[in-house]
């Protein structure tokens, strides 16, 4: 209660790191594969070496959170993947998914803070020779990308003119109350790195409201809840003129861009509003190939945006 | 309406949801309702209310809290925790109240249906892989774009993590959630109506 809440990029993460690991995604490398190829590719650009390793598993807190997995399990597949980098490499660990920020976060405070749980985490893992010692950070990459947001403006070759686009924060990283780069209720740092890119940030009325996936991916209230969320957050983004939605989370993506044809069927909308990550939309503004950002996996066709920007399509 | 008896209360439910010690400070909790205040599912359905869900658990009434379909509406956000000025960490008491109320046979419809995916990342090391159809639909994307055609997970990654599963008896926990078992939601603990299923 008595630390700090907002805190600036330098305090949270110091000298940009030469080298960093990053997390896969299981949905951000499923669902929507462009995104962990911007991520790498915007990182490399901006002279950030990325380490990636195949013994890394899901961090398996989505279907926890479902009440599907009791902690244990969790704990244990939290307390080895954070072993294996701490061991492997001795680098702080990347996400970019909030998903697995919030639970690799939570879980790991658990394991640092509660001594029978990290006892019986690496009592477990330590039989395929890992131990869980809880010494390296974990960060978002949307931290580091707002650390380099000069650097970032300095290499933008596709200005994005007159392009309206609306930040969807999600929640899980906001709600980590401590030691986070904003405000959790009215944070700005996305709609400063847009401005960055020469996009016009849009504040819409229900900008900090949930994806309503956290929770059941479609399996516990949709047509009662989730959708009915997701039409309130969407009307609200229309009637600012959005053009596009960026995400920090793959999930929220699935949320936002997948169920927009559902919310069609349902009479909400439409809406038509493209949904990218915002490591994406940072790699199209540094100009990498539209092609190759992986845009051909989103639901909401990004044409319409490319064509604002004046930008064809080159499918592969 | 049925007279409420006193066998539907127990002095013991805080402890017996908070099973795993993850949410010691409850008795803190001052009431003041900004977790409500801040839920998105209350403020699509009022009749959701994370404060009285607090208040009902600390005085251990179980006929207002185990078969309700409310506790089920919870998405998970933390916007919950985020604002509360003892930061109570709502989101774990929520799942731990889900998982004695699935254990008495109450939301398996919510969560069962999970395990079909959750099995499989078993074996994956990843969650929520497709069918062979959708297999191939994440293939030609990610050859498009020049990645490896599968996210690389290696053969040691799949079996420690499936091992995890085994060995803490968490698969075991989830083999024993049958849907057979299911009983009957009431709509609302507050006896007001509400939507749902």
């Amino acid at each position: 209660m008595n630390e700090e809440r907002v805190i600036s990029p330098e305090q949270r993460i110091g000298q940009v790191p030469e080298r960093i690991f990053l997390f896969r995604s299981c949905t951000g490398s499923m669902e929507y594969p462009g995104t962990e190829k911007a991520v790498r590719d915007v990182l490399g650009q901006l002279g950030v070496e990325i380490v990636m390793d195949a013994d890394q598993t899901c961090c398996s807190g989505y279907i926890l959170t479902c009440s599907g997995y009791t902690p244990e399990a969790p704990l244990a597949v939290t307390a080895r993947n954070l072993a294996l980098v701490e061991q492997r490499y001795g680098l702080e660990t990347y996400v970019y998914c909030n998903g697995c920020f919030g639970y690799i976060r939570e879980l790991s405070h658990l394991l640092n803070h509660v001594p029978k749980f990290k006892d019986e985490a690496n009592r477990l893992i330590g039989q395929w020779g890992y131990h869980y010692q809880g010494e390296a950070g974990i960060y978002h990459v949307q931290e580091l990308y707002y650390l380099l947001i000069d650097k970032i403006r300095a290499r933008v070759v596709q200005p994005l003119r007159g392009l309206r686009v609306a930040a969807h924060y999600g929640c899980h990283y906001l709600a980590q109350q401590y030691g986070i780069l904003d405000d959790g209720d009215l944070p700005t740092f996305h709609e400063k790195i847009i401005e960055a890119l020469g996009g016009t940030p849009v504040f819409y009325k229900e900008r900090r409201m949930c994806c309503g996936y956290a929770v059941g991916r479609g399996f516990t209230h949709k047509e009662s809840i989730v959708q009915p969320l997701l039409a309130r957050k969407l009307d609200s983004a229309k009637d600012e003129g959005v053009q596009l939605i960026t995400t920090v989370c793959p999930g929220c993506n699935v949320a936002l861009d997948r169920e927009q044809p559902n919310l069609a069927g349902r009479g909400f909308g439409p809406y038509n509003i493209p949904v990218i990550d915002l490591g994406q939309l940072i790699a199209l503004a540094m100009g990498m190939p539209v092609g190759k950002l992986g845009f051909n996996a989103n639901t909401v066709s990004l044409g319409g945006v490319l064509n604002i920007l004046g930008i064809g399509e080159d499918k592969p | 309406m049925p007279r409420e008896y006193d066998d539907k209360w127990d002095d013991q439910l805080y402890q017996k949801v908070d099973r795993y010690d993850l949410v010691t400070n409850l008795e803190q909790c001052l009431q003041c309702g900004k977790c409500t205040g801040n839920c998105p599912v209350a403020a699509l359905t009022p009749s959701y209310n994370p404060r009285a869900i607090i208040n009902d658990i600390l005085a251990g009434s179980t006929a207002r809290l185990l078969d309700s379909e409310e506790i089920w509406r919870c998405l998970w956000c933390a916007n919950c925790y985020r604002v509360c000025p003892v930061d109570i960490h709502y989101p774990l008491l929520m799942m731990q109240l889900r998982y004695l109320a699935l254990e008495k046979g109450y939301g398996l419809k919510y969560v069962v249906p999970i395990n079909k995916y959750a099995f499989r990342s078993m074996e994956e090391g990843l969650t929520f892989v497709p069918g062979q159809k959708g297999r191939e639909r994440i293939m030609a994307l990610r050859a498009a774009i020049d990645v490896s055609p599968w996210p690389e997970v290696s053969e040691r990654a799949k079996k420690e993590f499936g091992e995890i599963f085994e060995q803490t008896g968490c698969r075991r926990w989830m083999e024993n959630l049958e849907m057979e078992q299911e009983k009957p939601l009431r709509l609302s603990f507050l006896g007001r109506g509400v939507i749902d299923e």
